[in-house]
């Protein structure tokens, strides 16, 4: 309006149409809100690095290759980790202090088998003339993840390994019935085919040494496993004819026979090999099986601590008992009973934890609790330590090898070390992860990248989250086969979802942290501040605050249901 | 294809929004005013094709500040005690013209409940063709908080301070719904700024009806009722799912459709959220015994309009607001 308007304007009872949208009522505002994506706790504690809740997005909006490719960005083997991980992403889910979490596992392996079926590819840049190559040692999850993540940066990875076939204890430990290998051959097959050369049986130490490699490669990971089993003994007495759990496991997977028929066997161990051991003997014949652990049940009031559970997968350890595996928790071999060069009986007696005042569990076997049973094959299964050949010049920090969050070994640079070997294993997906950290590091020492990625920040809890927005759903989880049916055959035991119900799994998801397109800011803004737009913004909303007209009351943010919206003081102004 | 926020137009953005609003910003309405929140809903459901006759409170104040307005559609500005005869009177000369626009008339509930209640009784008994919209926030803000017969029973407002004396307002919120419902009008309904996609039904059903139909909006005013702007939303929800807010629909007087109530409250859910009910929180003896009257006062309302859900109920207090991805789930 010009001043001879207003002018007029003064003296007549009249007002040229003015809008409110003159007015500046941001100027009202102390706190303004923002889009702040923060990690669902589903991607926070997953070892591989995985972020269900950006996958599950993609499957919410009908896109199921894209979600594919969101996976394999990260972890290659979708339909691997789908059937054997101990999803602890799971545990996470805040969709648990709900009604039952999410069955992102079983989302996950739908992918994996989908993009099987439709023979979807790995998308790979092309590698140049003058790529740098890089030596990874062992072709198990860890090295099959850093080769995985140089090539897709333009590197060119070769693996090694000393078995004909690539899996490493994917393929000669988890049971046929977790994982067929038809599964592991596809993914494995489409992996290669992205353009990851393969050395087959080329152990190191013996068809080739560290300092060749040093020389031939721009750098070098080891990911060996481990593969030695520690010595096991009862007070310095073994049977003549004494097999370790994961050597026996390794042939009953090859040749589908391991010489426990009519018997009556003792496991010893507590974690996930020592189980998978156990189950073997099942299925192998045996008479009657027992599993001794000095730790309690996953997940038992009785133990002192964490780290007092069996390391074993809990949901392994209950299909274990269904399938009539006999376990004694809290309990130790004191005595092996051995008449000639034969087993007759083992001596168990109870063992309990304690913790010392610097913290550390010290296990006590109590005397007078001993107890005999009549057994004719014992099996360790008390763990692996890193086969020292080739490598035995190299640090190592307790049985493994000694390195950095990212694999990185002092004093050597452009050496890594990643996997179970690493000590920062201990499932598969783990080792996918520490196999993708070190490639980060490898990036990083050939100058390919700038920096390493820091630690994620702190997941979305559900306090924060605005729960009423969503109705309560059961978790579609299909049951696993009977345990009577199951030991028969080596068929897999647990099913995957339908499409059906896959579909209705992943509308469960909550989105924590990110925005669900479900319109509540726009639709609950008392001031008309919130603008829908026609495609998705940078950060991954369909919405824009104008922030000429919010008043900063928060409606929006305390009504956002994922907890993406955040309130954040003004700066003052000028 | 994604877009960064910094190089959108908004001013050209808001003109392509995929719904219609009869309402820009920019208008002088408090953080978080539940009000302008309904009117924004009101608007959208009704769309471009009315006349809004609007009586002096809050709405009105806060959307016409000389020499602005925020209003995008037909607007007039009435006395207090004249919105439902100003309406009738344009509805009339419509009627005249042949035109179909519908028209609109909006008030507070001092506007509706008190001063303006006659005129609102007197167009319901000609019959006119208007949408009588009452936006309840339970006092007369825009003048300071004073009481009105809307105001709830042991409500501290300005003019019934809760003291020594008397913990709050004396009197009980004026069922002014049984009122409307003795007129037999062809439709009247209750609705709630904790679910716009209910308002949005009822406008939309209400707009089709030749004839007389009346909306009460309850719409959390975080001023007078002292809670933070942030809780509009949670505060209406509680007044529904604690029975203090019956969401209802009528038809000639009868009750046709109802919100029921999936997990029920205790008004202490409502009444602790909001500094106005502040003084009935204690343990001392008459805090508790208005405590217990307006759970009465709830469970009275759940009995009379049979408010607790039931197993095959396919909408309650729940379904109403839950949302997915793309939107609210209908």
């Amino acid at each position: 309006m010009n001043a001879d308007e207003s002018a007029s304007l003064a003296r007549a009872a009249a007002a040229l149409p003015g809008s409110s949208l003159d007015y500046d009522v941001g100027s009202w505002r102390e706190q303004r809100p923002v889009h702040h994506h923060r990690p669902a706790p589903c991607h926070t504690r997953c070892p591989a690095g995985e972020d269900p809740q950006a996958y599950i997005q993609k499957v919410q909006e009908g896109d199921l290759e894209g979600a594919w490719a969101t996976i394999v960005a990260v972890n290659p083997l979708p339909a691997v980790t789908g059937r054997i991980c101990p999803h602890p992403c799971e545990d996470g889910c805040n969709r648990g202090h709900f009604d039952e979490p999410l069955n992102i596992h079983g989302i996950e392996r739908f992918l994996g088998d989908l993009a099987v079926t439709e023979g979807w590819r790995l998308e790979v840049p092309p590698l140049a003339e003058d790529a740098p190559e890089v030596a990874i040692v062992g072709a198990g999850p860890a090295g099959l993840a850093a080769a995985w993540h140089l090539r897709r940066a333009g590197v060119r990875p070769v693996l090694f390994d000393r078995y004909p076939v690539a899996g490493g204890l994917l393929r000669t430990a988890i049971p046929l019935y977790r994982l067929p290998r038809r599964v592991l051959d596809a993914e494995l097959e489409r992996l290669f085919d992205a353009g990851i050369a393969f050395r087959r049986q080329t152990k190191l130490g013996r068809d080739l040494f560290l300092n060749e490699l040093e020389q031939d490669y721009d750098a070098v990971i080891l990911a060996p496993g481990l593969q030695k089993p520690r010595p096991w003994s009862v007070d310095g007495a073994a049977p003549g004819d004494l097999r370790y759990g994961l050597s026996l496991l390794e042939e009953w997977i090859d040749v589908g026979a391991a010489p426990l028929e009519g018997k009556v066997v003792v496991v010893h161990g507590g974690g996930n090999t020592a189980v998978d051991v156990a189950r073997m003997a099942i299925r192998a014949g045996a008479r009657e099986v027992h599993l001794v652990t000095t730790r309690a049940l996953p997940g038992a009031a009785d133990a002192v601590g964490p780290e007092d559970h069996m390391q074993a997968f809990p949901r392994e350890v209950r299909q274990a008992v269904e399938e009539g595996v006999i376990i004694h928790p809290h309990t130790t071999p004191t005595r092996l009973i051995i008449r000639g060069a034969r087993l007759r009986a083992v001596e168990l007696a109870a063992v309990r934890a304690f913790r010392d005042d610097r913290g550390r569990t010290r296990r006590v076997a109590f005397e007078g609790t001993e107890r005999v049973i009549p057994a004719e094959v014992v099996i360790p299964a008390t763990g692996e330590v890193v086969d020292p050949e080739g490598i035995e010049m190299l640090p190592r920090w307790r049985d493994y090898l000694a390195s950095d969050r990212f694999g990185r070994i002092e004093g050597r640079p452009g050496l890594f070390a990643a996997g179970d070997a690493s000590g920062r294993g201990g499932s598969v997906s783990a080792a996918l992860g520490d196999g993708r950290r070190a490639a980060m590091a490898v990036l990083l020492h050939l100058r390919r990248i700038t920096g390493l990625p820091e630690g994620e920040s702190e997941a979305v809890p559900v306090e924060a989250l605005q729960l009423y927005y969503f109705d309560r759903a059961p978790r579609r989880e299909p049951e696993a086969r009977p345990a009577a049916e199951r030991i028969r055959d080596e068929k897999e035991i647990e099913p995957g979802l339908e499409a059906g119900e896959f579909a209705l799994e992943a509308q469960r998801c909550f989105s924590c942290g990110n925005c669900l397109a479900c319109d509540n800011c726009w639709n609950l803004c008392p001031d008309f501040a919130v603008l829908k737009t026609p495609e998705p913004l940078a950060d991954g909303s369909f919405y824009v605050f104008d922030y000429a007209f919010c008043k900063g009351c928060g409606l929006c943010a305390a009504e956002c249901p994922t907890a993406f919206i955040e309130m954040v003081d003004e700066l003052p102004a000028g | 294809m994604s877009t960064s926020p910094e190089t959108i137009d908004l001013r050209a953005l808001r003109r392509r929004q995929p719904r219609f609003s009869g309402m820009d910003p920019g208008h002088r309405a408090c953080q978080g005013c539940g009000q302008s929140l309904a009117a924004h809903i009101v608007t959208e459901a009704a769309g471009p094709d009315v006349i809004v006759a609007n009586a002096t409170g809050c709405l009105e104040v806060f959307s016409t500040p000389w020499p602005q307005t925020a209003w995008r559609i037909p607007w007039i500005h009435s006395l207090f005690e004249n919105t439902a005869a100003l309406a009738a009177g344009i509805e009339t000369a419509l009627k005249q013209q042949g035109r179909p626009t519908k028209v609109l008339a909006f008030a507070g509930d001092g506007g509706t409940f008190d001063i303006g209640f006659q005129t609102l009784s007197g167009m319901i008994e000609r019959g006119h063709n208007v949408l009588y919209v009452c936006f309840d926030n339970e006092a007369y803000m825009n003048t300071g908080v004073q009481r009105s017969s809307s105001t709830p029973h042991a409500a501290a407002t300005t003019t019934s301070p809760a003291g020594r004396v008397r913990p709050g307002k004396r009197h009980l919120k004026k069922d002014l719904l049984a009122i409307i419902a003795a007129h037999h009008l062809p439709y009247a309904a209750t609705a709630t700024v904790a679910y716009p996609g209910d308002i949005k039904a009822k406008v939309r059903r209400a707009m089709a009806i030749e004839g007389p139909s009346f909306l009460m909006i309850h719409a959390p005013c975080p001023l007078g009722w002292m809670h933070g702007p942030e809780l509009t939303i949670k505060v209406a929800r509680a007044g529904v799912e604690t029975g203090l807010t019956p969401i209802i629909e009528l038809e000639r007087g009868e009750v046709v459709s109802v919100l029921p109530i999936r997990e029920k409250k205790p008004v202490t859910e409502y009444l602790r959220l909001q500094g106005r009910f502040r003084h009935l929180l204690g343990d001392d003896p008459v805090a508790v015994e208005e405590r217990t009257h307006l759970q009465a006062l709830a469970d009275h309302n759940i009995e009379t309009y049979g408010l607790l859900a039931r197993e095959g109920d396919l909408r309650d207090s729940l379904s109403a607001a839950l949302v997915r991805r793309g939107g609210a789930i209908r």
